[in-house]
């Protein structure tokens, strides 16, 4: 089986409307993704917004595994992004250990907190899920902030200083980290991808559309959302190192933050088109530049402008698509096309 | 006839490939007309990263409105002189509540308004997470953030203007042992309150602390939670425990339900804010004479120097709160060094700060009446003074060198 034909068959119906083979597509996007940094200042905002998008890209797609492919809408996933993000952080300046060493670790310990939250949850749907979950989020913010001693407490801590080192994840400039988001997002999307053509991906979705006739066709629906959950929480770990490393500073209010992360991550995905392997990524490209922009034009005029902008033009979207950006690009490409063909 | 009423509504969505392109070189071209406007002017940009949404957004925008009053009075005096009489020019924007958000922020400033320093962002977290950028790219970084942190780690690149907090804690503390004192009262048992938020939790450690270290008990250490509806259960363990004085720690909704219950109950025992929503014109807004006589710490105070405060309060109708003060001390401070430096490059400008004594214009407004920042650019002349609400004013009543009133410590409001 081809990649093509394979990513045709995983159900994405706006890339079949493309013209040309979506493997040369993803080739050319992959190709333009590499070069872009190279011809913009590489300390610059541009490009420190493209790393942000890029990172939120790969959260959003590692929510999807759970979000989308389950259908379990976790608003905690902050928990275990902060679980990276604290675990890497507290080995380098502790113990002098290599972020990508910590990066590890911080997923071994999401992995096994996503497998302690399964207990309670698996048996949940919908709501009640969501709702056990955004409270596993804040019971991991009231830890960091009340465990003075070992996370630094609410005051956040401080990834410590190093000169330019891969081994040591620390660089001046923005642009291997601009790098090290895109390859995360590349391979984050890729075990999105493979579970979701793989057999687990048939499990879930026979789960998502209806758990008891899956249970009776003999699907352990509880390994199945298990291995989802399991892969989207170490993923997300992984990834709450790679920004503890970008940001060099974190408090337990912002990285385990139901508006800054666990809600956002959803957001993205669903604004990109949930469940699908392109929504969140085009979900990112369109929130965060949005937020900035925003942010850089109306900010300075009156206060919560921005905001409301920004809100606004999210509410307008989910009204007028609610399948997301990927189904009205669908639709808009569709509709030049029968423009043109007459 | 229906043919041509869908032929209009789909030619309205035709995006011709010339329009795409032409957008897309516009986009292109953007970053390149602005640094081509930008250099033609020679202005000084300097940039102000504050809240400006969100529940800090008040204090963002007092900020704002201080930094602005003293640009606007630099800029009419003539601008910075030594270079050609330039004119301050603030680029402001939001911070928001997320420091990944307010970094980069400040980064856009850096690399897209050329801004020779930064000026923000009130909350410590979000400062510390501007500091990393604006190190990285050795923009001076000027704060009035109370965050230890800040000054603590090596920078070379962040100015300090007020006490640290710590000092702030300790202040707030031995300060009311003191007054206490002074009116013949030796205090043996304390209360603390505090909301359960990053800001309530770690000024109570600092206050359990200071109690430690002067051997005095808590006997009431109580946390509650954000925006509590009903502040009884809590006055009644208050009053129970028998403490001669309270520390609540609070903004300023929840400050407001503390002390109007501590009141309406006859319960006057002197009660300690730490900052925040004990300092603003609010707070006596909303309680009127039930706020007279409570106490809090503050870094600065508008009494110090009247003179200058004034023009604040002429302005926007408001006196000039803490963080205002601050933020003007700091604008002052910049433009003095600037004119000292005669340029506008990052290493100039930070020589130019860390050398001199500013006791001009502005930055005397501060307590110790200038600004000296030390080699980890921390303002060590600085020191937090204590003040009480006495009618429709915040009077300064500790230390003693600083004092504009007596306190009314056995008034107990």
């Amino acid at each position: 089986m081809s990649l093509s034909s394979s990513l045709g068959n995983a159900g994405t119906p706006s890339l079949r409307t493309l013209p040309c083979r979506p493997v040369l597509l993803i080739a050319a996007a992959l190709g333009m993704a590499g070069l872009v940094p190279l011809g913009l200042d590489p300390q610059g905002y541009t490009l420190r917004v493209l790393t942000l998008t890029l990172l939120f890209a790969a959260m959003a797609q590692s929510w999807n595994i759970v979000g989308g492919l389950a259908n379990q809408i976790s608003l905690g996933h902050a928990g275990f992004f902060g679980i990276g993000a604290y675990t890497s952080t507290i080995l380098l300046r502790d113990l002098g250990v290599s972020p990508w060493l910590g990066m590890i670790a911080g997923m071994g310990l999401a992995g096994l907190a996503a497998a302690i939250l399964s207990v309670p949850t698996f048996r949940l749907k919908g709501h009640y899920f969501a709702l056990v979950t955004l409270a596993f989020g804040e019971v991991m913010r009231v830890i960091a902030n009340s465990w003075s001693s070992v996370t630094g407490g609410p005051v956040g801590i401080s990834v410590p200083f190093a000169p330019n080192s891969l081994w040591m994840f620390q660089y001046n400039t923005v642009r291997p980290y601009y790098y090290v988001s895109l390859i995360a997002l590349v391979l984050v999307s890729v075990v999105f991808w493979r579970i979701k053509t793989g057999a687990l991906g048939y499990r879930l979705r026979a789960i998502k559309e209806n758990p008891d006739a899956a249970e009776v066709i003999g699907i352990d629906t509880y390994r199945a959302k298990l291995m989802a959950g399991l892969v989207s929480a170490v993923l997300t770990a992984a990834l709450g190192t790679v920004y503890a490393q970008f940001s060099y500073f974190f408090d337990p209010d912002t990285i385990f933050g139901v508006a800054s992360i666990s809600v956002r991550m959803a957001l993205i995905a669903i604004v990109g088109g949930v469940s699908l392997t392109f929504g969140p990524i085009v979900g990112a490209f369109f929130i965060i530049p949005l937020e900035e922009i925003s942010n850089a034009a109306l900010a300075g005029r009156a206060a919560g402008l921005s905001a409301f902008v920004y809100g606004a033009l999210l509410i307008a979207i989910i009204l007028v698509k609610p399948q997301g950006l990927l189904a009205l690009f669908g639709d808009l490409y569709k509709r030049l096309r029968k423009e043109s063909s007459r | 006839m229906s043919k041509s009423a869908e032929d209009q509504r789909s030619s309205s969505l035709v995006v011709s490939r010339r329009t795409i392109l032409a957008g897309t070189g516009a986009a292109l071209a953007m970053p390149f007309i602005a640094r081509q406007g930008m250099a033609a002017a020679k202005d000084v940009n300097v940039g102000v990263v504050v809240p400006l949404s969100g529940a800090n957004a008040q204090f963002g925008i007092n900020s704002r409105n201080a930094i602005q009053l003293v640009a606007d009075e630099i800029n009419a005096a003539g601008g910075i002189k030594s270079l050609g009489g330039a004119k301050l020019n603030l680029i402001i924007a939001d911070s928001t509540s997320t420091p990944t958000t307010a970094a980069t922020v400040a980064q856009r400033m850096i690399s897209q308004n050329s801004v020779v320093a930064v000026l923000g962002a009130f909350a410590s977290s979000l400062t510390l997470a501007i500091s990393e950028v604006t190190e990285r790219r050795g923009i001076p970084l000027l704060t009035m953030s109370f965050s230890d942190v800040l000054t603590e780690r090596g920078f070379k690149n962040v100015f300090q203007v007020v006490s640290k907090g710590s000092t702030l804690g300790r202040a707030q503390f031995d300060y009311s042992v003191a007054l206490a004192k002074a009116s013949g009262e030796t205090i043996g048992k304390v209360a603390i309150m505090y909301e359960d938020t990053a800001y309530g939790t770690s000024q109570a450690e600092g206050l359990r602390q200071a109690a430690k270290a002067a051997g005095i008990a808590v006997v009431l250490d109580e946390a509650y939670p954000l925006g509590v509806t009903d502040a009884t259960p809590l006055i009644n363990k208050l009053r129970s425990s028998g403490a001669q004085l309270v520390f609540p720690v609070s903004y300023l909704n929840d400050s407001i339900l503390i002390v109007r219950t501590m009141r309406q109950q006859g319960l006057d025992i002197p009660t300690i804010g730490g900052a925040a929503g004990y300092v603003i014109p609010d707070f006596r807004k909303a309680l009127a004479d039930l706020g007279d006589g409570v106490l809090s710490i503050s870094p600065a105070n508008y009494d110090q120097a009247p003179e200058l405060t004034e023009r604040f309060r002429k302005r926007f109708g408001y006196f000039m709160v803490h963080e205002a003060i601050e933020h003007a001390a700091l604008t002052g401070v910049l433009a003095s060094a600037l004119e000292n430096a005669k340029s506008t490059a990052p290493d100039a400008l930070r020589a130019a700060l860390l050398g001199a004594t500013f006791d001009q214009g502005w930055a005397s407004v501060m307590t110790g009446g200038s600004v000296r920042f030390d080699e980890t650019g921390h303002n060590k002349n600085a020191y937090p003074v204590m003040v009480q609400w006495q009618k429709d004013e915040l009077v300064t009543v500790y230390p003693p060198e600083a004092a504009k009133g007596k306190a009314q410590w056995s008034k107990r409001g």
